[in-house]
């Protein structure tokens, strides 16, 4: 039947259009800086780095400090940039579709406060030691994520059951009670509130490849876990009972979502701080493109997120060089007004 | 191959309130039942039990020889489909990805649509009238419309079995009877069972083959049509009147939902006797009964609608057998019966020679000084008269000789009181 190739054709060229896009921003935000580098030069650095295709181009006319400028200070900074953009949106996806909720973003049900507490136990207790080259901020703000997420699930379950108004609710009490505790040990730690603020308004700054390896394998594999759910995640919104009439286990595809999720954006927020916005406004800028179908919309949303996310950070990076801004402050700045003019065309397609 | 569905002593609770109370029910394969009874008797709650969307607090209900508590939601959903009350879609899918869902029990995970499945999705599309709709956004439809796009994707699972809870609450007269007789049909020909809540009790007697009635979450009745449908089983359900007269068409029961309980006060000093007949009478004692009159009627003949209403709120009635004029002996009968009114009604009777006798039962009510209201809207039909004049001449004596001219029923209520 005709509609089934035009869809097919459809996805291959949203597909590809945006794995371009992303390369391109890739090859052209890694010019942007202090060195003089050119689009081309940057293009034979960057295809460099890829495996099996390394070798068929030839770097040896570049110069060798910007290489190792692309190499070593704006290449890991770009990709965990992307990373975070697809951990972000994805998730985004995921939590909007399964509460059937435009509201909903990654830090929902009280993530972004346990991680915020967890790094400002961290920062106020002046742990200086790592764990292959992780900080202990990541690894306090990890756990403290993961951890509200499962007192989150705890608390909202009724028997087997998580309804979603109760998951929401018992996020948001959580969250606002452990942002109180933060509020209070800022005050209380004055001396660090200033990088209280900062983790929190989130940063890729000084980060490596360490952090880009840490977090490549869960994100890549967790959206590729999610797009595995997409089906199930169409039929839920239409509601759960009609979800179920169709043949999906709600409760169990649920709690195997939120622990996927929770993971996913335990890994993202350990490594970035509290980057907003993304997760709750590229979803549905994805979503205006292509349709509420989860198929295209997993793969699309990441992509776009980590376009979106690659060029917040460079902006932040540039924008009043050598001083840097907070990403977080970025995504809100320049999505907001953005996400506004689509909401005014658009008006009444939002989901 | 067929599956049936055994409740065995279904109960259900809602915290503490019962709502369903000792259900059991064997659904035969190929079987078209409907559920009927008021609001809140549980009719929802016994298909989501099915449905295994609520787990029962007591009983089990199997679906072919497994308890459908036990079963995964896709292999009930292989077997069985279902339309829920209200399904809403407030997302941007278009009424063909809509439809393709109901290909989801049947597909594996990273399975996407073969061709075979458009092929299946495409023929309920059609059966449903809803092809035409298919690049349209489902947010988009009007309620009619999308409950057709609901029941395309519930038939799109190519169910044994199809469960609806009031499939034709939002839809306008012309699509409930479409997706009635397309389940009617599906049901005969292709032996899919239907389970369906109806509200609407005509058109249950008229599609099913059996009914369940419930009240307060239990059956007070099950059976085919014209087992349930009866006064009795609709006055205890419902706590109203009916008439029941067949449907012309199908044969089947229909019934006409009165007004007044039967258990009327009488409230008012005078009597009054109605001269009626044809149907002509029964707005008019209706209205007299919630007025609070003792009434009587006659002359009627057995079977005849205001004779059965007469009967229905035990009215003192002068009867004649069907069919036949009045004979001298019931006209004495009558004679009497307004000798004991104080006010006597004629209805817009058309006129005949059969029933010439009841016109003139009322001149002698003139001539004994009884006040006398007539319905006068015989402009209005063709042909009122079949007794070339005889009756018309009479009619007009009585208003001459005093008898006061109602045009409608609301003026003869007024004037009486």
């Amino acid at each position: 039947m005709d509609s089934l190739i035009l869809q097919k054709r459809k996805r291959q060229f949203i597909y590809g259009s945006l794995f371009l896009i992303l390369f391109m921003t890739i090859v052209v935000t890694a010019t942007m800086g202090t060195a003089n580098i050119k689009v081309l030069e940057s293009l034979k650095i960057v295809i460099h780095q890829i495996p099996l295709l390394g070798d068929i181009v030839d770097i040896s006319a570049v110069q060798k400090n910007y290489v190792v400028i692309i190499q070593s200070v704006r290449l890991p900074r770009i990709m965990l940039s992307v990373l975070v953009g697809i951990g972000l949106s994805i998730s985004g996806v995921t939590f909007q579709g399964m509460l059937k909720n435009p509201m909903a973003d990654p830090f929902i049900i009280g993530i972004s406060s346990g991680a915020a507490l967890g790094a400002t136990i961290g920062i106020v207790l002046r742990l200086q030691w790592a764990i292959l080259g992780i900080s202990s901020i990541s690894i306090f703000a990890f756990f403290g994520a993961l951890g509200t997420t499962f007192l989150v699930y705890n608390l909202a379950r009724i028997k087997a059951k998580v309804p979603v108004t109760t998951l929401l609710l018992a996020g948001i009490a959580v969250g606002q009670f452990l942002t109180a505790i933060m509020s209070f040990m800022m005050v209380a730690f004055s001396g660090d509130m200033h990088r209280i603020i900062f983790w929190t308004l989130g940063s890729f700054s000084t980060k490596s490849w360490t952090q880009v390896k840490m977090i490549f394998i869960p994100v890549l594999l967790g959206w590729g876990l999610l797009r595995f759910y997409a089906k199930d995640l169409n039929a839920m919104l239409l509601g759960e009972e009609s979800a179920q009439h169709l043949g999906i286990e709600v409760e169990r595809i649920k709690k195997i979502l939120l622990a996927l999720n929770a993971f996913i954006v335990a890994m993202v927020v350990s490594v970035s701080g509290i980057i907003g916005f993304v997760g709750l406004i590229i979803p549905h800028i994805v979503r205006l493109m292509v349709g509420p179908d989860h198929r295209i919309l997993i793969p699309a949303a990441g992509l776009v997120g980590g376009i979106f996310m690659l060029m917040a950070d460079t902006i932040a990076r540039i924008i009043i060089a050598p001083m840097e801004i907070p990403v977080g402050i970025i995504t809100a700045l320049f999505g907001g007004p953005f996400f506004i003019f689509l909401l005014r065309r658009k008006k009444n397609s939002l989901l | 191959m067929a599956i049936s569905i055994n409740i065995k002593e279904l109960c259900f609770q809602y915290g503490s309130e019962t709502v369903l109370e000792n259900i059991s029910l064997f659904i035969k394969p190929k079987s078209f039942i409907s559920i009927i009874g008021p609001n809140g008797s549980g009719k929802s709650t016994l298909i989501k039990n099915i449905s295994a969307v609520l787990r029962p607090s007591g009983g089990v209900i199997e679906l072919g020889e497994q308890n459908v508590q036990n079963m995964s939601s896709r292999d009930i959903a292989r077997n069985m489909a279902v339309v829920p009350q209200e399904g809403a879609v407030e997302f941007r899918f278009t009424v063909q990805d809509i439809v393709l869902m109901g290909r989801s029990p049947h597909l594996r995970r990273f399975q996407t649509e073969s061709l075979e499945d458009y092929r299946i999705a495409k023929r309920t599309m059609e059966l449903t009238d809803t092809w035409k709709l298919k690049d349209r956004f489902v947010n988009e439809l009007s309620g009619g419309e999308r409950q057709r796009v609901i029941i395309a994707r519930a038939l799109t699972q190519e169910p044994k079995i199809i469960l609806l809870d009031e499939p034709t609450a939002f839809l306008d007269i012309q699509h409930q009877i479409e997706i009635l007789e397309l389940l009617e049909r599906l049901n005969r020909e292709d032996g899919l069972t239907v389970v369906a809540v109806l509200h609407d009790i005509n058109l249950a007697a008229r599609f099913s083959k059996y009914i369940l009635l419930l009240k307060e979450g239990r059956i007070i009745a099950e059976g085919t049509p014209e087992q349930v449908i009866t006064q009795e089983n609709i006055k205890q359900a419902y706590e109203i009147e009916i008439i029941i007269n067949k449907n012309p068409f199908s044969g089947t029961p229909y019934i006409i939902p009165l007004k007044v309980s039967r258990e009327q006060k009488i409230i008012q000093n005078s009597r009054i006797h109605v001269v009626c007949g044809g149907g002509t009478g029964t707005a008019i004692i209706q209205k007299l009964m919630e007025e609070g009159y003792q009434l009587s009627t006659g002359v009627l003949n057995v079977g005849d609608s205001d004779w059965e209403i007469s009967k229905l709120f035990d009215i003192e009635m002068v009867e004649e057998a069907p069919f036949v004029g009045i004979s001298e002996e019931m006209y004495q009968k009558n004679l009497k019966f307004i000798e004991n009114s104080d006010k006597i009604i004629l209805s817009g009777i058309p006129l005949g020679f059969g029933n010439l006798k009841n016109l003139q039962a009322v001149e002698y009510a003139l001539e004994k000084g009884k006040k006398v209201f007539f319905i006068k809207q015989y402009e209005q039909f063709q042909q009122f008269d079949y007794t070339k004049g005889v009756g018309s001449d009479i009619i007009n004596r009585l208003e001459k000789k005093g008898a006061v001219p109602c045009r409608t029923i609301h003026e003869l209520i007024d004037k009486i009181n």
